[in-house]
């Protein structure tokens, strides 16, 4: 055993073990979200919610996942099959990616990379390919204009995303996510002069992850279900737990960001990391069962007359602070 | 109003029979038997004196088939009935869809249930049946559809175009709630034209009333408007009172009028949650269908049916109202009142609500009269036209109400109308448990079997969509000569092509949530 540890190298063998970890993470976070947004929802609308399977209805994620597992998977005719089969496997992988990067606690992460945010940035703009790949493959008019919203949507909304956390890495001076948590020992930076940054990156955050208002593509209304429509079983299944999965990424960088990552007094860190993570999901899904959809073009006036101007001011602001 | 126009036909058209005819025994105020020389003048006639078109309808006389046209003015009541004589061999009719816009449906429908055909109609083809229907369904006589129509009759087939694409909303789709379909021609976002196609839901109400008697089709009319079940059911209960000159007792009249408010708080409280659904928000759903339910217990307690009611009989009711129905009604009130103020903060004042909704799907109030549209979609231009203050029925003269209006005509002025319409509902509803009266709740002597005298009657009543009107045409035996009913959706979904025009694809089905469409009533 210490042999082959010795060949293939300890720090290889830190990430694999990671990486299987992650995905471990991953499945059960979005298992529980599922969970979550359902409970959320009945107490909203004054259900009760999945209750039957398991305490609170907890395993009910878990009997519905053998149910979409056991579902015959349909291909609709006149779909073109490479692009058809690949979005769903391709929609994971980023989202999978993206979790090696975050520091759970101080010493619980898969790979501390001194260009963290970039690799989330970067690989989380991904995700819009396989919509769009989704889209067009299914063969579908609503699928299509589904996926091309995304797209447009992904493309004005990354703009102030960025924006709104280039001046906290102005003012940390590094691009490592460890290292932005630790200099935050001295203050949260939502209260030291970054809470527009805040507002901005969680506005633009709900609509990276086509939540609520910003659910243009799979308004279900006018869209039926967007680019999902020709899904079904399992492939429906992994563009469910994608999107999960990015809301929890999406959190997850706004913890690390703003919010102070995993400092906090008395719990260990990961607890308070996942406890703040988890009250911006709630805050998300709560936004959701509440709000109605805007539309196309006040979605991209939105980004594009407001929130982009806004993150450039609030960016310039910063830098001439942090130079005089 | 009725004199001026009277006077002004005369005066206009030359050689033209105007004849005064009785209102209370009849329904409408003038009768004018037209030519086919001569009814296309007379309906621009009308179209200046902006009466808008009620209704227009076929009667099949075996010797001659008779085209009935209703019209009526928003402003004071003045219905006129034109007839046209149209031979039974072949029978053919100008055409007035130029002049009026909902002819063009009205059309399509006599065509393919009589098969009159009508010169100059742009698109004659099927508008409820399909195309392997071989015969005319309303003709008294069998009469096998001939060679020359089936080419017409081609059910609706979009031509392709470059540049855009067409999408099939419904009748399988979220947003259409029913099995309404409306094939959108579209350029990206943008809606080019837009065609509802109908006949999803067609029942042929119409013709089942020719075979069976007054009292069996009372479960009928319930299953046309699911939501505003009593309200179809009083006017057909009405329709033939007027027919048969019955007497109904104070009481029942009061009770009617208290349940079908009640019936149209229930029908406005589910549009009010599946038009927000329809702007994404899907919480609103929940809370109005909970504070349904109430309406839908109360009502169950007394007519023991919870969505299809089937409640007035002819002379009255099927029976007494008690004080526990009283009591939870004076509770209801109480509890619907506090909850508009959590509505107006989770909806009202929502800002995206608001932006969603606001100067979008505007109707002039111009071309309501083109469309004959009713309800809260003509009201919401401004006309204050509601059947229940200006041609009143049950004990809606013995109560005062007020008529909310809107200044723009567009969907949040259709959503505000709506909102208080339910309010001042909630307040006849009071006035009329304050007032009523005890005493019998049937009028006495009404024969089992009826046998109206000969003649037609035309009734309206306000239904939570807008004008409900029975057209009833009586040959002294138990069953309808001929029964058409004029329902509200119809007409208000024909503005539908005009508003939708280059529209996004996200505000034409706002526009199409705020009409509060009910399909089967539109496919009858």
């Amino acid at each position: 055993m210490n042999d082959i540890i010795q060949i293939i190298g300890q720090e290889t063998v830190k990430v694999i073990i990671g990486l299987i970890g992650v995905l471990i993470l991953v499945v059960v976070n979005a298992l529980m979200l599922t969970w979550l947004e359902r409970k959320v929802s009945a107490h909203i609308q004054r259900r009760i919610g999945p209750k039957e399977v398991g305490p609170y209805g907890l395993l009910q994620p878990i009997v519905d996942g053998i149910k979409l597992l056991g579902k015959e998977i349909l291909t609709p005719a006149n779909v073109d099959r490479p692009l058809y089969y690949l979005a769903p496997v391709l929609i994971f992988i980023p989202v999978l990616v993206s979790f090696v990067v975050i520091p759970f606690d101080t010493c619980l992460q898969v790979k501390d990379i001194n260009v963290g945010i970039l690799v989330i940035l970067a690989f989380s703009s991904l995700s819009v390919l396989s919509i769009l790949l989704a889209g067009w493959g299914s063969n579908n008019k609503y699928s299509l204009i589904g996926s091309l919203r995304s797209v447009a949507q992904n493309i004005a909304y990354e703009i102030p995303l960025l924006l709104s956390i280039l001046p906290v890495i102005f003012m940390t001076n590094s691009l490592s996510l460890k290292d932005i948590v630790e200099v935050q020992r001295e203050g949260w930076f939502i209260w030291k002069w970054q809470f527009f940054a805040f507002l901005i990156y969680f506005i633009a955050g709900l609509a990276e992850t086509n939540r609520t208002p910003f659910d243009l593509p799979e308004a279900e209304s006018e869209l039926v279900a967007g680019y999902i429509t020709e899904y079904s079983g399992m492939r429906f299944a992994l563009f469910f737990l994608a999107e999960y999965t990015s809301i929890m990424i999406i959190s997850a960088v706004a913890t690390v960001f703003f919010l102070g990552g995993y400092l906090g007094p008395i719990l260990p860190g990961f607890v308070w990391f996942f406890i703040k993570t988890y009250f911006l999901v709630f805050v998300i899904m709560w936004f959701r069962w509440t709000f109605p959809r805007v539309r196309f073009d006040q979605l991209l006036n939105f980004s594009w007359k407001i929130l982009i101007p806004a993150a450039f001011i609030n960016l310039l602001v910063t830098g001439g602070l942090l130079k005089l | 109003m009725v004199k001026k126009t009277s006077d002004d036909i005369k005066n206009t058209l030359k050689g033209v029979d105007v004849v005064e005819i009785s209102y209370t025994e009849r329904g409408y105020h003038l009768a004018i038997e037209a030519q086919k020389e001569n009814i296309v003048s007379i309906v621009e006639f009308f179209d200046k004196k902006s009466f808008y078109l009620a209704d227009l309808c076929c009667v099949d006389y075996v010797d001659y088939l008779e085209l009935v046209y209703f019209f009526n003015n928003h402003k004071e009541p003045c219905r006129v009935k034109v007839t046209l004589k149209v031979e039974p061999d072949k029978p053919s009719a100008p055409t007035i869809s130029h002049i009026y816009t909902i002819a063009h449906w009205y059309e399509r429908e006599i065509h393919e249930f009589f098969g009159v055909y009508f010169e100059g109609h742009p698109h004659l083809v099927y508008l409820f049946l399909h195309d392997a229907i071989d015969i005319y369904p309303l003709r008294k006589k069998q009469v096998s559809v001939t060679e020359d129509d089936k080419k017409l009759l081609s059910s609706f087939k979009p031509e392709e175009f470059e540049d855009g694409f067409f999408i099939n909303l419904g009748p399988q789709h979220p947003s259409t709630h029913g099995v309404l379909r409306v094939v959108v021609k579209m350029d990206g976002e943008y809606i080019v034209s837009a065609e509802p196609v109908l006949g999803y839901l067609h029942r042929m109400h119409e013709k089942m009333a020719e075979n069976r008697s007054y009292v069996q089709f009372l479960p009928n009319p319930p299953r046309m408007d699911y939501l505003g079940a009593l309200n179809f059911n009083l006017g057909h209960v009405t329709t033939i009172e007027k027919l048969c000159n019955i007497e109904v007792p104070e009481r029942a009249q009061y009770i009617r009028t208290i349940t079908a408010e009640l019936n149209r708080i229930s029908s406005h409280l589910l549009w009010v949650g599946a038009f927000v659904a329809d702007l994404g928000g899907l919480t609103p759903f929940l809370y109005t269908f909970q504070d349904r339910e109430h309406i839908l217990d109360i009502l169950e307690g007394i007519t023991g049916s919870r969505l299809t009611y089937c409640y007035f009989r002819f002379g009255g009711l099927y029976n007494d109202v008690d004080d526990a129905f009283i009591d939870a009604t004076k509770q209801f009130i109480k509890h619907l009142r506090g909850r508009f103020g959590m509505y107006e903060k989770l909806v009202t004042k929502n800002v995206i609500f608001i932006n969603r909704v606001k100067g979008i799907g505007v109707l002039e109030p111009g071309i309501t009269t083109k469309y004959g549209c009713s309800g809260p979609v003509i009201r919401s231009t401004g006309i204050p036209f509601d059947i229940r203050k200006v041609e009143p029925y049950a004990a809606y003269d013995k109560i005062d109400f007020e008529i909310p209006v809107g200044a723009t005509g567009d969907n949040m002025d259709r959503y505000m109308i709506r909102i208080r319409e339910m309010e001042i509902s909630l307040n006849i509803i009071e006035k009329a448990i304050e007032k009523l009266p005890s005493g019998p709740f049937k009028a006495e002597k009404v024969p089992k079997k009826l046998k109206p005298p000969k003649g037609d009657v035309y009734h309206a009543v306000e239904s939570p969509r807008g004008e409900l009107g029975v057209y009833i045409v009586s040959d002294e035996s138990d069953t309808p000569y001929r029964m058409k009913w004029r329902v509200p959706s119809y007409s208000n979904l024909m503005t539908f092509p005009y508003l939708a025009e280059g529209e996004l694809i996200s505000d034409a089905i706002a526009t199409l949530g705020s009409y509060d469409l009910v399909i089967p009533e539109i496919d009858r």
